[in-house]
């Protein structure tokens, strides 16, 4: 099969749970060798639409095909997907050696062959020397590295990957992060992973599909996402930004011009004279001074927060409306608290979304 | 080592005071193991080595020597088997049908099961009487009904001193495998599932062995009450089915025998101790 062609399709996929629609007609490409995060607030849909891929959830319409095959109603255990779950759900009867052996041995493999792949498979995640522990004797870190070594043993067509590292401390879960992305691409595996967290997806994905109320609201590459967001809920969730809200005055050619409480705005968009929007913009796009030809506001700076490598400052711009800029170190002078400045931005980087479709 | 070393001076009178804490908290329940359980069971044995003409172990062999004695060892170790292998069967997957049930069904079962623990034994068992005799309410129902022409006998037979035996003891086989299964998260047989396995090679692979803690519990527990019943087999089959039970009470009671009695109870002991160990080990093992 080739690189580009569709590993796993997820086709018009709902889900509801009494009332509430869980899943709604969700549609889902992944190529193989493709590492995708679902991003998204608890709730939005994302473990169930994990679930509905390993088979633990029965979806209510639509298809899952995965390696060329319709799996929509075919059982977890013949699905060959592998699974690593939040809380990690490894065996406590069995050894780490166990555990990782556990999906060769129900599929009747010979135990030379299970030896050698158990080796295999913990060897890659740097466990080798303790196969023989329990697991009630491994730390956090290493009880996810097992499970991890678990479902890649089995050669599974696509790993599903549910909150796998928020159980792990900062530091540590950073280090995964990297750390599972070079495994994966190494092992050419297909990968899904569940997240509320926005660092994780940018760091591990090479697509990020933004879900929202059951909904994808955005599929796209980590650095497109973050920088031309389809969403006023794809920019929220996905980093900082200054948000302004106010009505369209005129309209051109995906351009308008937006009266705000803080002066008039223009902004990438295609919206009728009169609409009420909200004109967005990221805070490093934001200097301090005013130059032609782009957009400008000023305020008195309410806040400073220094940050290492930048410094991020809120500025109250009057009317309830607040900008918020990062400088870098390199960027001269850092105002202080109280100081009356003018911040500006491109017209080019900055944005409008409906209003009504605020989250 | 070295921060142990350092700081020994100031940490030792902790240390102390911590385990004269803890000696403290064990103190009360050492005394009356030792007391009220150690002690007598110890003049048990002694007992059990005496007769009327001094120390001998006659005792024991009349009762392991004889074919009538051994036959009641049987009976008891009958009871005990059938007793606690039909108690598994039934609370095995009770205890799964428990903790699945939510809300006020999960109450009203919990009650069904605790409630009768607060009846005496003796009542149960004679409530199983009046409902297995001749003019009981089951033959009577039965013959209303016309099923039967006359009364089936039920009490006196063995089924009905096992039923009433398993029913009387059931909670004490249901209570630890729930509480076991109760806590087994769900993501386990997922995780089973998602690595291949079927869900029959899910629950003995994963369900039974993670559950086994339980089971030995309700086992242990079952066996050695219901292998030293007395009421039970007293009132459900009486003369007919002698038990290692009712042999001591007619040791004591009776035949005034304080020494064979006492053989009675260490054998009965033994058995009920090896079964014991044996299910702690079981629970141990790896694997």
């Amino acid at each position: 099969m080739s690189e580009s062609s569709p590993h796993l399709v997820v086709r018009g996929v709902s889900k509801r749970y009494g009332p509430t629609t869980v899943l709604d007609h969700i549609d889902l490409t992944i190529r193989r060798g493709e590492l995708v995060t679902l991003l998204g607030p608890s709730g939005c849909g994302k473990t169930t639409l994990l679930r509905a891929i390993a088979g633990l959830a029965q979806p209510d319409t639509g298809k899952v095909e995965l390696a060329g095959r319709d799996i929509t109603h075919v059982p977890p255990h013949k699905r060959n997907v592998g699974v690593v779950f939040q809380s990690y759900a490894l065996f406590p009867h069995l050894t780490v050696a166990g555990n990782v052996a556990f999906g060769l041995k129900v599929r009747g493999m010979a135990r030379r062959e299970i030896d050698v792949a158990v080796d295999r498979a913990l060897s890659l995640v740097k466990l080798g020397h303790l196969a023989s522990r329990r697991i009630s004797a491994l730390s956090g870190g290493q009880q996810q590295r097992v499970a991890l070594a678990r479902a890649i043993a089995v050669e599974p067509d696509v790993l599903l990957f549910d909150e796998a590292l928020s159980a792990l401390d900062r530091k540590l879960r950073e280090e995964m992060q990297v750390e599972l992305r070079r495994l994966l691409q190494e092992v050419k595996a297909t990968a899904i992973f569940v997240t509320h967290d926005q660092d994780e997806a940018l760091t591990m994905s090479d697509r990020v599909a933004v879900m929202n109320k059951g909904r994808i609201e955005q599929l796209a590459e980590p650095r497109e996402l973050y920088l031309r967001p389809a969403s006023l809920f794809a920019l929220n969730f996905v980093g900082l930004s200054t948000r302004i809200s106010g009505t369209v005055l005129s309209a051109d050619n995906g351009k308008v011009d937006v009266e705000t409480k803080v002066g008039r705005l223009s902004a990438l968009g295609n919206f009728q004279a009169g609409s009420p929007v909200i004109v967005a913009a990221r805070p490093e796009q934001l200097r301090i001074g005013g130059e032609d030809e782009t957009n400008s506001a000023s305020g008195r700076v309410r806040s400073v927060v220094f940050q290492g490598s930048r410094t991020l400052v809120e500025v109250d711009a009057g009317a309830g409306e607040s900008l918020l800029a990062e400088l870098s170190g390199r960027d001269g002078a850092i105002p202080g608290v109280h100081d009356e400045i003018r911040l500006s931005w491109p017209v080019a980087e900055t944005f409008a979304f409906p209003m009504e479709a605020q989250a | 080592m070295t921060e142990a070393a350092l700081s020994a001076p100031v940490a030792a009178p902790a240390v102390d005071r911590e385990r004269l804490t803890a000696v403290g908290f064990v103190l009360p329940s050492f005394v009356i193991i030792a007391g009220v359980f150690a002690l007598p069971l110890m003049l048990l044995l002694g007992v059990s080595f005496v007769d009327a003409n001094g120390l001998t172990i006659a005792n024991y062999k009349r009762l392991l020597g004889t074919p009538y004695y051994l036959w009641v060892i049987w009976n008891s170790l009958r009871l005990g088997l059938l007793t606690t292998i039909i108690a598994f069967l039934i609370s095995y997957p009770a205890a799964f049908a428990l903790a699945r049930a939510r809300g006020p069904l999960r109450s009203v079962l919990l009650a069904t099961l605790f409630l009768p623990l607060a009846a005496s034994v003796i009542v149960k068992a004679f409530a199983w009487t009046i409902l297995l005799r001749s003019d009981g309410i089951v033959n009577e129902t039965l013959m209303a009904l016309g099923i039967i022409e006359d009364p089936i006998r039920m009490i006196f037979t063995e089924t009905a001193l096992i039923v009433g035996a398993v029913n009387i003891f059931l909670p004490f086989m249901i209570l630890p495998i729930y509480a076991i299964v109760a806590q087994l998260d769900s993501r386990y047989a997922e995780a089973a599932a998602t690595l291949g396995a079927s869900p029959v090679v899910t629950f003995f692979r994963v369900i039974l062995p993670l559950t086994l803690p339980g089971i030995i519990a309700g086992v242990a527990l079952v066996f050695s009450l219901s292998v030293s019943a007395y009421v039970v087999p007293t009132l459900l089959i009486g003369e007919k089915y002698p038990t290692l039970a009712t042999t001591i009470a007619k040791a004591y009671l009776l035949a005034r025998e304080p020494g064979f009695g006492a053989a009675a109870g260490v054998v009965l002991l033994a058995i009920a101790i090896a079964v014991v160990a044996l299910s702690a080990r079981l629970s141990r093992e790896p694997k």
